[in-house]
């Protein structure tokens, strides 16, 4: 049993974080928050000739071929840095859904490009009204000779402004279907919107889209399948970004604690505030290495139907609870824009609720648990 | 990065499950007690440390040259866990801080009086520490001990010792040097449990066993009694209490009383639907299972940090500490939820919902966050150790 790192994973996290720290630092952040491509041109192109946009993406087709241990250390820093970035729609949902089902032409037409930053693909999953789970899939995918027709509504589509192909989960006769579309197609329309962490999200219409079956990723009614595979993997690395921003969150509000001053103390002089921050360091400390375990469980082979949203479930409230304590740390300016800690408040809430949310993943738990 | 045990570690494991099996005996291992079933005090139990002893399984960490086997803590780790996953009793606080602080610090006659006797069993001991006005503030210590020709003479009271009604020993610290700053003042000594002039008296608890109080009236204690160097006996204490902290709270007892949970919601019906359905009990279970995820985790970080035989993991051992007990209270409180009314009745009794496992633990573990340094004082410790804040109290 060991925690420590191999000397390859220790350069690739440093490698990461001196990356982000040039490149995503607050100032870039904040001028990404609302921007509908919300990505800053010069990181994503040093994250896809870091190699770290292809991370899980075997060498065959222009990746890293790196495992979820790895991954899991980028994610971190990508938590600590609030990397604006579609690396995950992209790099780690997008990339994983080809590599679990995709042919072997769509594989080589979309993996090397989507490795190389020059492609992103982000999934089309979210419906208006409905929830996490399977039945929440409803947007109609009807075929019609050789083609999908698809009608509905999508939201919560991250960075869809700068994305070359949708990835739409669509119900089909035989079931869920995960299908790849142009999202400059006829019939579909994109609107951004503003999303609570200011990262880009879209709500895309459908409006009678046709898709040749030749665009279906995986067998006919595999898609729920898939998705869910794959989410189980994405969840854990959602998780260690989730600690990578509580922990930069608790350290900056440490610092503070020390210099500033009221009744003559410095702040962390008052145990009040100082068991807050005892508290979230514990969580955190403990939090990583969940992740960590259920990341290495993952590298492993092994099963991570209880690991992956044990570890969301449990980061994502650290993270949540953490930015919670700190703003009351700061006090007053921690409501204003010209303080950072209300980004990582911010940005704690949407991980918390995207992505599955905590009542889905708590009944994934107990139906594992229980059932 | 690897979060299995070696194939070594893995066979011992195997190797002490297989052997627990064979040893079973339900008058030792009642998952009733909760972990404190080294708190009882039967013939059984001594029999039960006397077959530990001779298997060799205490004091392995220890160096060869005092009969351990300078084995990794590991090895403690995973005996010590799966005692308590069998509800039996814990290797002991001989084999842990007074046999390791009599190696770091005792003098050749203390080693050779105590360490053999404590590798076969066949000495308990009982610790004194606490104080009506020592209690977290342990280093506020009052007991006197005087200079006396040959020896020291104490007088003043303990609060808190657990076992002091059927140990031998008292491991004691005592006030040496009253014009010292308060931690610079505190020797250690070791006294028979039998001595004229101390007394003991039960304090009983809402947990199973009592606990006591010891009045000392001109107890004399000779001079090569006091352990290690004058003086030096808070240093001796902190330094014992991180190992402590970790051996006595294993996690073991809060991963069977959830199984026992979650086999209970699985079973039961209320108003003729199953437990398990009621989104509410799915819910608690849900976060109950992860947190007992994450006290493993936290314990593997204390395992890790510990490897190797360095400094004693202070902070990992704090995080546990306080993350542990805290979960393991509220497995019984939310366990007494689940059983609604029924959760009122007493333990022992047929009536009561898994003959009242839940109640028993609801008042067995109020004590774990307190004893052994409240969450308070592991909050006060990460908060200054780990964080670097300022002294707050």
């Amino acid at each position: 049993m060991d925690l420590d790192l191999s000397e390859e994973q220790e350069a690739i996290r440093d490698m990461t974080h001196s990356l982000l720290e040039e490149y995503s630092s607050v100032e870039a952040v904040r001028i990404a928050e609302d921007d509908p491509k919300g990505v800053p041109e010069a990181l994503w192109k040093q994250l896809s000739e870091g190699g770290l946009v292809g991370v899980l993406i075997p060498e065959e087709f222009g990746g890293g071929g790196l495992g979820m241990v790895e991954a899991a250390l980028i994610y971190e820093e990508i938590g600590r840095a609030m990397a604006p970035t579609p690396h995950f729609v992209s790099g780690v949902m997008s990339a994983s859904v080809m590599l679990e089902a995709g042919s072997e032409a769509q594989k080589l037409a979309w993996l090397p490009k989507i490795a190389s930053g020059e492609a992103v693909l982000t999934p089309a999953w979210i419906e208006p009204e409905r929830g996490y789970g399977e039945v929440g899939v409803q947007l109609e995918a009807k075929r019609e000779g050789d083609d999908f027709v698809l009608s509905g509504t999508k939201l919560s589509v991250n960075y869809a402004g700068v994305a070359e192909r949708l990835l739409v989960l669509a119900r089909s006769e035989d079931g869920v279907e995960i299908l790849l579309v142009d999202p400059h197609a006829e019939g579909v329309r994109l609107t951004h919107y503003l999303s609570q962490s200011g990262e880009p999200h879209y709500k895309v219409d459908f409006d009678g889209v046709r898709v040749p079956t030749s665009d279906r990723v995986g067998e006919a009614g595999n898609g729920w399948a898939t998705w869910d595979t794959v989410m189980h993997r994405g969840i854990v690395l959602l998780a260690a970004q989730a600690i990578g921003g509580a922990a930069r969150c608790l350290e900056e509000t440490v610092e503070y604690a020390k210099v500033r001053v009221q009744f003559d103390k410095p702040l962390g002089a008052f145990q009040a505030l100082a068991h807050y921050m005892a508290d979230a360091s514990t969580h955190i400390d403990g939090g990583r290495v969940l992740v960590h375990e259920a990341a290495w469980n993952a590298a492993e082979g092994r099963s991570i139907a209880r690991f992956a949203p044990m570890a969301k479930l449990f980061a994502c409230n650290t993270y949540q609870q953490t930015t919670k304590v700190c703003a009351q740390i700061w006090g007053g300016v921690a409501f204003t824009i010209e303080y950072d800690v209300q980004m990582f408040f911010r940005r704690a809430k949407e991980l918390q609720l995207s992505w599955w949310d905590t009542p889905y993943l708590e009944e994934l738990i107990a139906a594992d648990v229980l059932d | 990065m690897n979060f299995d045990f070696t194939p070594e570690e893995q066979t011992f494991a195997d190797e002490v499950e297989a052997w627990l099996v064979e040893n079973h005996d339900p008058v030792v291992m009642d998952h009733h007690r909760e972990n404190f079933s080294q708190l009882s005090d039967t013939p059984e139990r001594r029999a039960f440390m006397k077959k530990l002893a001779a298997k060799g399984w205490l004091g392995m960490s220890w160096p060869k040259e005092y009969g351990g086997q300078e084995i990794e803590g590991v090895y403690e780790f995973i005996l010590t866990e799966a005692l308590a996953r069998h509800a039996a009793p814990q290797i002991g606080k001989g084999v842990g801080i007074i046999g390791k602080t009599l190696i770091r610090h005792g003098s050749d006659k203390l080693k050779q009086e105590f360490l053999p006797k404590i590798l076969s069993a066949e000495v308990e001991f009982a610790v004194g520490y606490s104080e009506p006005q020592a209690g977290s503030d342990a280093a506020n210590m009052q007991l006197k001990a005087d200079k006396v020709e040959g020896g020291w003479n104490l007088n003043g009271q303990k609060m808190w010792t657990t076992s002091a009604h059927f140990a031998e020993w008292y491991w004691v610290g005592a006030r040496t040097d009253p014009d010292k700053s308060k931690h610079n003042g505190i020797s250690l000594f070791l006294i028979p449990m039998d001595h004229p002039g101390l007394e003991v008296q039960s304090l009983p608890t809402i947990g199973k066993d009592t606990t006591n109080q010891v009045f000392f009236e001109d107890v004399f204690v000779p001079d090569d009694y006091l352990v290690g160097v004058r003086g030096r006996g808070f240093q001796y204490i902190a330094e014992a209490l991180d190992l402590e902290r970790f051996t006595m709270f294993t996690l073991s007892p809060i991963t069977n009383r959830t199984q026992v949970l979650v086999d209970y919601a699985k079973t039961s019906k209320r108003d003729g639907k199953p437990v398990r359905e009621n989104p509410d009990t799915r819910r608690l279970i849900a976060n109950i299972v992860t947190d007992t995820a994450v006290s493993k985790a936290l314990s593997t970080r204390f395992l890790c940090a510990a490897r190797g035989g360095g400094k004693p993991p202070t902070i990992p051992s704090s995080q546990y500490k306080l993350f542990t007990t805290s979960l393991s209270q509220r497995v019984c409180d939310e366990a007494l939820d689940i059983s609604g009314a029924a959760g009122t009745i007493r333990e022992g009794q047929e009536l009561a919902p898994l003959l009242g496992r839940f109640e028993g633990a609801y008042r067995a573990t109020m004590n774990e966050t307190v004893g052994g340094g409240s969450s308070e004082i592991q909050k006060n410790i990460i908060a200054r150790r780990h964080l670097g804040l300022p002294k707050n109290f």
